[in-house]
């Protein structure tokens, strides 16, 4: 695909949730991704890929596989960390952001990576062969249907989201390697529910409709046609709100180590969790980083009580306590309640 | 990964009884390992790895889910192989785990060929390899540490029964220390490193814990009264075997020397209890009485069928009560509800967040887990291809090949496959049945509230179901048709919704219904070859409508029934016939389906799954 082939991000009518919960996780890649929930055709896949398109490119290890960040010493796969011990330094090249996707009937070997077949026989000796969770290290996974996707592709798909690892031993070929993404799964609820263990791995979650208004909709189509008309001009007339955004995100970027918050909206936090009995730890979690990156985003140093709302209608939607059968929706009124309290 | 960037074991809040399980294991090898159970989000991972940052002199040996047997048990190395010709083998995980300790996330999710792999070598502590022409034995002896969330399924009986400590993990519940965590984490995750230096201390005071107490618990001596404690607490328990026995012993001397001293007393016993009875404990003779008669009427072997210790599930209790007041339903012709039936003695709860329930079950091995042709699943082990090779196991095929390399022709390539070293993949994919139930819901079932008790039976299905990621469809059939209420899919919870909503009243179109699911069941085998699923027929069999004109009613039924007996399904039919004068159509159906026959009456929310269980 032509790099200007891209719908740009701010074009995008509406559909502002899951667009803030996107924006919030290449913010904060540790955010855990976001699971959208909805219909066909309500611009899903599009605004993943713009916005993946409106970030400035990032510093990688030169050809390295895992596209590893030369600055984080702390996360680099084998052979960068033999490059840097022996060579003291990595060379760095410019990449952008990309989507991997990860369709719905991919195979194990494929997504975990598997045993270099050519290079064997070619060489008699075993060697790798890098598979889509190494493509996706600090890039965008994209699983479009992920409700659909095979059990023991989600095995494996469990412990990378939640370490940033994928450990492989299979095929004679035993590796190990940073996969640190943006998980961002879409499902029709419809078709069938997705397991609770990989649901608690997305940080938040957003409901996608198409629009209701008639003069939105009108809207979407103008767009629309204007850019299958003349995709150049159509990205000039937003190019201001791109680069806009673009510095926006950025700045939040820098801002979010230093952004702090009260011990008071810890409390609220922890109050809320009980209240809503969820699983563990991760519902709180997520709502303090989520409220963290939305003060970031806002440019501002402290948070607030509505960062803290605004993060738990994000967050929390998608890890009520379900038993089976159990209503799985969030009790919204216990959560304000708390918020009054204050 | 570095150390670094491990979140430190003694930066956990509270979780105290898993921090104690684990030391005792690192203390004590002869403990038997652990199993940490328990929702998700709850440290269980963090705190293994964490640990194995502190061990002295052992190292943590991770088997991850994606392991193929090869890995784990060993194989030939290819590359030396190729070089000389003979034949080199390279050990696998569990031999590497050697005196080391052996960890397995999500340990419920493992591929069952590996899990009895391991258990073999865990049993023996010895590793025998005869594969591939390479025939050794291996000294393994691990520690074994599992992580599980039971909400994605059981653990195999005998699995549960290798590891010797048990303990549940679940969310802090208070809000001071809910708080602490999330500064420790938002503090761990702005800088690793910091946060790393600022537990470093106290992750050494463990560390030397650990180291003292391993000098300790070889001198601590078990007296008579000790032993007689123990053979008390274990048949207390009604535990099975001796190992119980052994494992307490050891834990409550790991315990005494983590405290520091070198006797053992009374309260060591007690907390080891703690870990090693609850996943042993049976239930006493009541209710293997019950189990007996069950036994019995169905033929199929329930065995050491047990909970847990009760004040370890407090949430049983309470979901057994909560649940069936979502039966709160209203059947729109139907009777003023006032059922109590099984739906209300179904403990529906138990199941969701229980543990383990020990029971010997046959053919669910063979419901979760299937071996695939298609290319679909995990790739388990590799095998000698019967036809042509479809899926081609690379790796096996380069070390059937290796050994010959040095007398092979070679072009360009460094190895020469020839066509008898082609070796073809197995994989085992866990797929669900399809269930396709096929209800009554005729004015006769409405009547004397049946309709309650059939709803309560099907939704104990419907929870299995959604365990096992299974697909249902549902069919209702009353006055003069059948309607499909739900198409096959895999969303349960649709399913349960159809049956809340269902109608009742009206004559019996028992024919149609079963027509109608026949037709459903053909598209099925249409879209899915390999397909063999599970219709599960609830009615009173008193058919009075015929689906065509003249025809009897009972006799098209059985017609139609005959013809689905004679495809791929496996059927169930349940009789809720109630009437005094029994007709017994319902047997007759069951045997023209050539499937099993039960009464409404005789069953349980045990047994049904247990029927289910053994239907595929």
């Amino acid at each position: 695909m032509r790099h200007s082939a891209i719908y740009p991000f701010t074009a995008i009518v509406g559909q502002e949730d899951m667009k803030l919960a996107l924006i919030l996780n290449v913010i904060n890649p540790s955010l855990g991704g976001v699971l959208i929930k909805g219909e066909k055709g309500t611009a899903k896949s599009t605004a993943v890929r713009a916005l993946a398109d409106l970030l400035p490119a990032m510093e990688t290890v030169k050809d390295c596989k895992y596209h590893c960040d030369p600055q984080d010493h702390n996360r680099l796969c084998e052979t960068c960390q033999d490059h840097l011990a022996s060579h003291k330094s990595l060379a760095v090249q410019a990449a952008k952001m990309r989507v991997v996707e990860l369709p719905v009937n991919a195979t194990e070997d494929r997504v975990v990576g598997t045993l270099d077949i050519e290079y064997a026989i070619q060489h008699g000796e075993k060697k790798f062969e890098p598979g889509i969770l190494a493509q996706a290290n600090r890039n965008i996974l994209y699983i479009d249907e992920i409700n659909l996707l095979d059990d023991h592709v989600v095995d494996v798909l469990l412990d990378a989201a939640a370490m940033g690892v994928n450990r492989v031993e299979r095929e004679g070929v035993s590796y190990v390697h940073p996969s640190r993404f943006v998980l961002v799964g879409t499902m029709n609820p419809e078709e069938g529910d997705i397991r609770p263990q990989l649901l608690d791995r997305f940080g938040l979650s957003v409901i996608v409709t198409g629009e209701h208004e008639p003069e939105k909709r009108v809207e979407v189509i103008k767009r629309r046609l204007a850019y299958e008309a003349d995709p150049d001009t159509f990205l000039q007339m937003y190019q201001e709100e791109q680069e806009t955004l673009a510095q926006k995100i950025l700045q939040a970027r820098q801002l979010f180590p230093m952004v702090s918050i009260e011990d008071q909206l810890l409390i609220l936090v922890a109050k809320i969790a009980i209240a809503l009995e969820v699983d563990g730890h991760r519902a709180d979690i997520a709502v303090i980083k989520t409220a963290l990156t939305l003060a970031a985003f806002s440019g501002r140093m402290t948070v607030t009580s509505n960062d803290v709302q605004e993060a738990a209608r994000l967050a929390l939607p998608h890890r009520m306590r379900r038993r089976p059968f159990e209503e799985g929706i969030l009790d919204w009124q216990k959560v304000e309640a708390l918020f009054g309290d204050q | 990964m570095t150390v670094k960037t491990v979140f430190p074991f003694a930066a956990v809040v509270g979780q105290d009884q898993i921090k104690q399980a684990l030391l005792i294991a690192m203390v004590n090898p002869k403990v038997g390992g652990v199993l940490i159970a328990g929702e998700k989000g709850s440290a269980k991972s963090t705190l293994v790895r964490g640990l194995s940052q502190l061990i002295p002199n052992r190292k943590l040996i991770e088997l991850p889910l994606n392991a193929t047997e090869d890995m784990v048990l060993g194989s030939m190395n290819m590359e030396q192989t190729v070089i000389d010709g003979k034949r080199h083998f390279s050990q696998g995980i569990l031999a590497k785990a050697h005196k080391e300790i052996l960890y397995i996330d999500e340990v419920n999710l493992l591929q069952r060929e590996l899990s009895n792999a391991i258990l073999d070598v865990a049993a023996s502590g010895i590793h025998v390899v005869e594969r591939e022409g390479v025939s050794k034995s291996y000294k393994a002896q691990f520690t074994m540490i599992g992580t599980m969330n039971p909400e994605e399924g059981d653990l195999p009986p005998q699995f549960l029964d290798r590891f010797g400590l048990y303990v549940t993990a679940a969310g802090e519940k208070n809000i001071k220390d809910r708080v602490e965590i999330l500064r420790r984490i938002l503090a761990y995750e702005q800088n690793p490193i910091a946060f790393y230096q600022k537990y470093k201390r106290a992750g050494e005071e463990i560390r030397q814990q650990i180291t003292a107490a391993r000098t300790k618990v070889k001198q601590i001596l078990i007296s008579d009264t000790m032993m007689q404690l123990a053979a008390q607490i274990s048949l207390q328990g009604n535990c099975a075997g001796h190992r119980a026995e052994i494992f307490l012993l050891e834990t409550a001397k790991a315990i005494a020397s983590l405290a520091g001293r070198d006797v053992l007393l009374p309260i060591d016993m007690q907390e080891a209890a703690a870990f090693v009875l609850p996943h042993r404990m049976r239930q006493p003779s009541e209710d293997s009485k019950e189990q007996h008669s069950q036994k019995e009427q169905h033929d199929q072997p329930v065995q050491d069928s047990s909970h847990n210790e009760q004040l370890q599930l407090p949430n049983e209790e309470q979901s057994n009560g909560n649940q069936p007041s979502q039966d709160k339903d209203e059947e729109s012709e139907g009777k003023i509800q006032e059922e109590t039936a099984i739906a209300d003695l179904l403990p529906i709860g138990n199941m969701a967040l229980g543990v383990q329930k020990r029971k010997v079950r046959q053919g669910s091995g063979k419901r979760t887990l299937a071996k695939t042709n298609t290319k679909q699943g995990r790739y388990v082990r590799s095998c000698i291809p019967t036809k042509t090779v479809t899926d081609l196991a690379f790796d096996a095929t380069l070390r059937v090949a290796a050994p010959y390399q040095l007398t092979r022709v070679k072009g360009m390539c460094c190895i020469n496959i020839c066509k008898e070293d082609l070796r073809q993949k197995v994989r085992e994919k866990r797929i669900g049945t399809t269930f396709l139930f096929v209800v009554d819901a005729s004015g006769s079932m409405g009547a004397r509230q049946r309709m309650k008790a059939v709803k309560g039976a099907i939704l104990s299905m419907l929870q299995d179901a959604y365990q096992k990621r299974d697909k249902v469809g549902m069919i209702a059939f009353r006055r003069q048709t059948a309607e499909i209420l739900l198409p096959v899919t895999r969303s349960v919870e649709l399913a349960e919704k159809s049956l809340q909503h269902l109608p009742t009243g009206g004559k019996t179109p028992l024919a149609e219904g079963l027509y109608t699911a026949l037709g459903m069941l053909s598209t099925m085998y249409r879209l899915e070859k390999n397909i063999e699923p599970v219709m599960v027929l609830v009615t009173d069999g008193r058919a009075n409508v015929g689906s065509r004109e003249g025809q009897d009613a009972v006799s098209e039924a059985l017609q139609a029934a005959q013809r689905i007996g004679e495809t791929r399904v496996n059927s169930l039919v349940i009789d809720t016939e109630q009437d005094f004068v029994k007709l017994g159509i319902a047997v007759s159906i069951a045997q023209a389906l050539g499937g099993s026959y039960y009464k409404l009456d005789d069953l349980s929310s045990e047994n049904i799954i247990h029927i289910i269980n053994s239907m595929k």
